[in-house]
């Protein structure tokens, strides 16, 4: 009697929150017959608005759900996505030709009116969107027909193709805005997959589009996105098919990946750049001596080695696989690293035996890894780095504040030179957080975005480059790799440098 | 209420050994020749601190050197537990390891021993609205999920080790009031203290020479269980990213970081495992044993 | 038996205010704030868009006038919305509160299956050699971090058996053979060291109540063993293994982070960790608040049960 009421005691005291909230369906009843893709991350999406989201896991969903006027093809060139054409009638004016039948997943068509509409929303100032520095020198937006889209700039800008290419750029449908005011939890776009079913930090499904523009894509029925933290767990996922693919950036897992032959490893060096950051106001970082001596000092590819087990590519302040834009590195003296050298430079500085603190994060961004090595490395030429290693928010914190001596960090970078250099080392730049002012670069700055053709611009980021180096207001570490492991019955994906999910519309299961 | 109190007081685990039956009395000497238990783990935890104080002189290398041409070397040669993803030498991590791992251990268990069982015992001594207004304060401790609390206390004050130490030792608080403080109800209710409240003695005398004594033996259980578990907390900190600083070596942030390397280099994550349940053995055997050596019913 | 019950609620009126003020405090104090986390490091502000945010985010008000804010409408069951993805925070953790439930009861739930019969066995056949391999193996089970154990789990297993796959979690109702296949392994991470504890608490209570008068008598009787160990030893022994789960679910219900992580279980745990990295305040606060509950909830329970499993305590 007395244990059959504590049983029961115990019984309801379990029951009662199991039968409250239950999570909606998982993989639906009909799974058999429709083909899906699992697909393991590292990260929750932070919201899905495309016009406001930061984060690179946000981006990578937004690519399946929007399309933008342009964007870019596994070379890293500018090809037409929703707009089917564009010309400059002059260096400050855009037109852009619309395809047309282009339909958003609730079956309204797409019109210049939705494109006008997205780009003033970006320009917005209350949007707070990151967008709107890309497209800073729009003038004004304006529809000349239903399927032409007309934009003009107080100021040529050679890197706007690029802007528009962003995720930021997505395009939205005016009315469902307008409606909803906010995109964060559901979406409106027109790309190859819909948003079915989201529970947030478990997974969010999404279903193939069956009125995508190109004829046939995508070809599996849904792609899953289950969220995994653990490294080593998605790598557990994949070998236990449960996931068909999974992005996995820990060198570590990747390498046990590579020893499964089971399994297929997709990669490529990604546009995201390693820097070692200097607060350039601080002492003895205030003097570009101490900076060169540091750059000369750090041996870059012991980093690439210990860091990220090997699996990264050494580049400059362009990323090393935008092949039109990047210099050789053995074009830049401080690549080949001298410690000797270091040592003296240091001390014609006056900084020998300098103590800083080397501001780092356990997340991968943070690069504790990273600044390990870097520590090392420099104390070798007798400088005294400690490392503080702090927590993601305190982070950002910090980098907002510009409240370091150095710092560890992961620069998003883009195909254009222009968007990536000038808001980052303009004197006035908007994320130039090593409140670096140089005249020389500045002026470099300014004159590669007024250019538009390739060759013009060529040689002054070539210039650029190396006067950047110099300058070291960081110093420039490399690139890391965009890793998919993938099922060897998952065909058609490929991995591109902006480490884009394009792909995916192209991959099928072929058991 | 009261009865809640009271379930609270019967339940603790720690005054529970299986020695209630007739002693005879017994000289020290005979119970420590009887205790081999608390013999071997105070030689293990001997051993550990001697070699934590002597680290210098043990590591074979710097446990901080990196060496970019043996990233995670297998056993042997030079480093006879292999390196690390940096080239280090595991075994000299693991040696100088134990100063970070031994001092978080003993400082944030003396935290939560200081702190919360003198709390437990004078609410539990004093009783009335001290008890309540103590008690409810632990409780809210208690209440307060743990890991979070100590992540949320590492970002406020930064993972120097302090902090580390104030966190795990606030985390355990509670629970050292909660077993100072129902040791301090039973025996308080027992015939020899009332006597001794009978004939006049002062409450400070009491305390001293009658309730401490007969408390020492399930605040050292929790004492032996605390420190090993201090170990393990701060080894989850590193998991999440919060523990020790690197590149300073803790046994938790070395085995949190060979989690990634246990197919392609098992020897970064069995050393440091081995060397925690080495010393997790120690602590409770030496708890233990101490407790069978302290226990009144023992002394009669 | 009612008023007993409604004066142990009413202390723990209290506990939880007293929650609500720490967790509110300690999250206002980590540096940085939800928009420069939620801006990240792409996008720079003037300091008047900066306040523009900060007043759409309730940030504007001073801390403790943001404090009764945020008390009031928790007290009339209105949780607020996540500052990082606007969502309703109240039905996101009503979401995951059944994971963390769940996950609770299997651990202890395996915690028992290995504790119970291995304790007994130890403290039956006291300072046998059996008695001494038990209690060693105690020790290295509760000397292995739980989210190794799962890491090593995961990985010896996932190319044998579906179970060590990191399915998507289903609830139990829906679907009981899926979520079990995705509960098994975290709680048997969670559950060994927790089994380690309580086998502990099985094995020196048993031989307390072993060693007492009615044992005894029982035996004397002539009753067979068995009968002796199963209908009074052990049912008295019992008795503080009851408190001391009640303790490790409480405990377990808002420490399981690790696990969560390891799993990609979308629990509560999880939850907080994200918020607490976005500084996503009402959401800490929220979380902090419903196991905090669910901890004292537990607690009370154990106390109910406990008053009327052992005759010797009454209702004050």
């Amino acid at each position: 009697m007395l244990r059959r009421r504590v049983l029961l005691c115990l019984v309801v005291l379990a029951a009662v929150p199991l039968a409250t909230g239950l999570p909606a369906a998982s993989r639906t009843e009909a799974a058999a017959a429709r083909t899906t893709l699992t697909i393991g991350v590292d990260q929750e999406v932070v919201g899905l608005d495309p016009n406001k989201v930061t984060a690179f896991s946000s981006f990578r969903r937004i690519d399946l759900l929007y399309n933008k006027l342009v964007t870019y093809d596994a070379g890293l060139r500018i090809v037409g996505d929703l707009a089917e054409s564009w010309d400059n009638p002059d260096a400050r004016t855009y037109v852009f030709h619309l395809r047309k039948g282009v339909r958003f997943h609730d079956g309204a068509e797409l019109t210049s009116d939705d494109v006008v509409f997205t780009i003033q929303r970006i320009l917005e100032p209350k949007t707070a969107s990151p967008g709107r520095s890309y497209l800073e020198p729009v003038d004004s937006v304006t529809a000349t027909d239903r399927y032409t889209v007309r934009l003009h700039l107080k100021y040529p800008l050679a890197s706007l193709l690029s802007g528009l290419a962003s995720g930021n750029a997505a395009i939205v449908e005016k009315a469902a805005v307008l409606k909803s005011g906010d995109l964060q939890k559901t979406e409106a776009g027109t790309g190859p997959f819909m948003l079915a079913e989201w529970v947030p930090d478990n997974f969010m499904r999404l279903a193939r589009n069956p009125r995508y523009f190109k004829r046939g894509l995508p070809k599996v029925d849904e792609v899953v996105f289950r969220v995994i933290p653990e490294q080593a767990s998605l790598l557990a996922g994949v070998r236990a098919r449960s996931l068909d693919m999974a992005t996995i950036s820990d060198g570590s897992v990747v390498k046990q990946a590579l020893a499964d032959r089971a399994l297929v490893v997709a990669q490529a060096p990604s546009l995201n750049l390693r820097i070692f950051s200097f607060n350039t106001t601080r002492p003895p970082f205030t003097d570009a001596r101490v900076r060169d001596a540091i750059a000369y000092a750090i041996d870059r590819q012991a980093i690439v080695n210990a860091a990220e087990f090997g699996l990264g590519v050494v580049s400059g302040p362009i990323p090393a696989p935008d092949k039109v834009w990047a210099l050789p590195t053995s074009e830049f003296p401080e690549y080949h690293p001298d410690p000797a050298k270091a040592r003296q430079m240091l001390q014609e500085a006056g900084a020998a035996g300098a103590s800083f603190r080397i501001v780092a994060s356990p997340t991968y961004e943070g690069g504790l890894a990273v600044a390990q090595v870097i520590q090392s490395q420099l104390q070798a030429v007798g400088l005294r780095p400690t490392i503080e290693n702090i927590e993601w928010g305190t982070y950002i914190n910090r980098w907002v504040k510009r409240d370091f001596d150095t710092m560890v960090e992961l620069r998003g970078g883009d195909p254009d030179p222009d968007r990536f250099l000038y808001r980052t080392f303009y004197s006035t730049g908007a994320v130039n957080n090593f409140l670096f002012k140089d005249p020389a670069i500045d002026r470099l700055l300014d004159r590669g975005r007024v250019h538009l053709t390739v060759a013009e611009r060529r040689p002054i980021y070539h210039e650029l480059e190396k006067a950047l180096v110099r300058a070291a207001p960081a110093v420039f570490l490399y690139t890391p790799m965009e890793t998919q492991v993938l099922q060897r019955y998952v065909t058609g994906f490929r991995v591109i440098p902006t480490g884009a999910l394009t792909y995916l519309e192209q991959t099928s299961i072929q058991r | 209420m009261t009865a809640g109190r009271h379930a609270a007081a019967i339940q603790r685990p720690d005054r529970l050994p299986g020695h209630a039956r007739a002693a005879r009395p017994v000289t020290l000497g005979v119970r420590v020749a009887r205790a081999p238990v608390a013999l071997a783990g105070a030689v293990i935890v001997a051993a550990y601190v001697l070699a934590a104080v002597l680290a210098p002189v043990l590591a074979p290398a710097d446990p901080l050197r990196m060496a970019p041409q043996a990233l995670l070397a297998p056993p042997g040669g030079g480093h006879p537990f292999g390196t690390d993803q940096f080239g280090r030498d595991v075994l000299s991590r693991l040696v100088f390891g134990s100063r970070t791992s031994l001092v978080v251990s003993f400082a944030s268990t003396a935290l939560a021993l200081g702190a919360g069982g003198a709390a437990g015992i004078l609410a539990g001594y004093c009783g009335g609205m001290l008890d309540d207004a103590v008690m409810r304060a632990m409780d809210v401790i208690f209440a307060f999920p743990a890991v979070l609390l100590a992540i949320a206390i590492m970002a406020v004050a930064g993972t120097a080790p302090a902090t580390i130490v104030l966190a795990i030792g606030l985390v355990y608080t509670p629970q050292f009031a909660r077993v100072g403080r129902a040791s301090v109800l039973q025996v308080r209710g027992l015939e020899y203290v009332e006597a001794a409240r009978a004939l006049g003695g002062g409450g400070r005398r009491i305390l001293t020479r009658h309730i401490l004594p007969n408390i020492a033996a399930p605040l050292i259980v929790q004492t032996s269980l605390s420190l090993s578990l201090a170990i393990l907390t701060e080894s989850a900190l590193s998991f999440l990213g919060l523990g020790t600083q690197p590149p300073t070596p803790s046994w938790g942030n070395m085995l949190a970081e060979s989690r990634r390397f246990m197919v392609t280099a098992p020897w970064t994550a069995v050393f440091p495992g081995a060397a925690i349940a080495l010393i997790v053995l120690g602590f409770n055997l030496l708890g233990d044993g101490l407790r069978d050596l302290l226990d009144p019913r023992l002394r009669l | 038996m009612t008023a007993f019950l409604v004066s142990r609620l009413a202390t723990l009126l209290p506990v939880l205010w007293g929650v609500s003020i720490v967790v509110f405090l300690l999250i206002h104090l980590l540096p940085g704030n939800a928009i420069q986390l939620f801006l990240g490091t792409q996008v720079e502000m003037t300091p008047a868009q900066m306040d523009e945010l900060r007043r759409l985010f309730g940030l504007a008000k001073p801390l403790p006038l943001q404090y009764v804010d945020w008390l009031g409408r928790v007290l009339r069951g209105d949780f607020g919305v996540s500052l990082r993805t606007s969502r309703p925070i109240l039905p996101d953790i009503l979401a995951r509160l059944p994971v963390s439930v769940e996950i609770t009861v299997l651990a202890l739930a395996v915690a028992l299956a290995i504790a119970l019969p291995v304790g007994i066995v130890a403290a039956l056949r006291r300072g046998s050699v059996a008695d001494a391999v038990i209690r060693i193996a105690g020790l290295v089970g509760l000397s292995v971090p739980n989210f190794w154990l799962a890491a090593m789990l995961l990985l010896l297993l996932s190319n044998v058996t579906p179970v060590a796959s990191i399915g998507i979690y289903v609830g139990l109702l829906r679907n009981p053979v899926e979520n079990l296949t995705v509960m098994a392994l975290p709680a048997l991470s969670l559950g060994v060291a927790l089994a380690a504890i309580i086998m502990r608490f099985v094995r020196s209570s048993l031989l307390e109540v072993l060693g007492q008068e009615y044992v005894r008598t029982a035996r004397s009787k002539g009753l067979r063993e068995p009968l002796v160990i199963g209908r009074h030893a052990l049912r008295n022994a019992l008795i503080p293994v009851i408190t001391v789960v009640g303790f490790q679910a409480g405990y377990l219900l808002g420490g399981t982070v690790v696990i969560e992580e390891v799993f990609a279980l979308p629990g509560m745990g999880r939850f907080a960790l994200n918020a607490i990295a976005q500084r996503d305040y009402p959401v800490v606060q929220g979380v902090v608040l419903v196991i905090a509950c669910l901890f004292v909830l537990a607690n009370l329970a154990v106390d109910v049960l406990y008053a009327l499993v052992d005759p010797r305590v009454r209702y004050g």
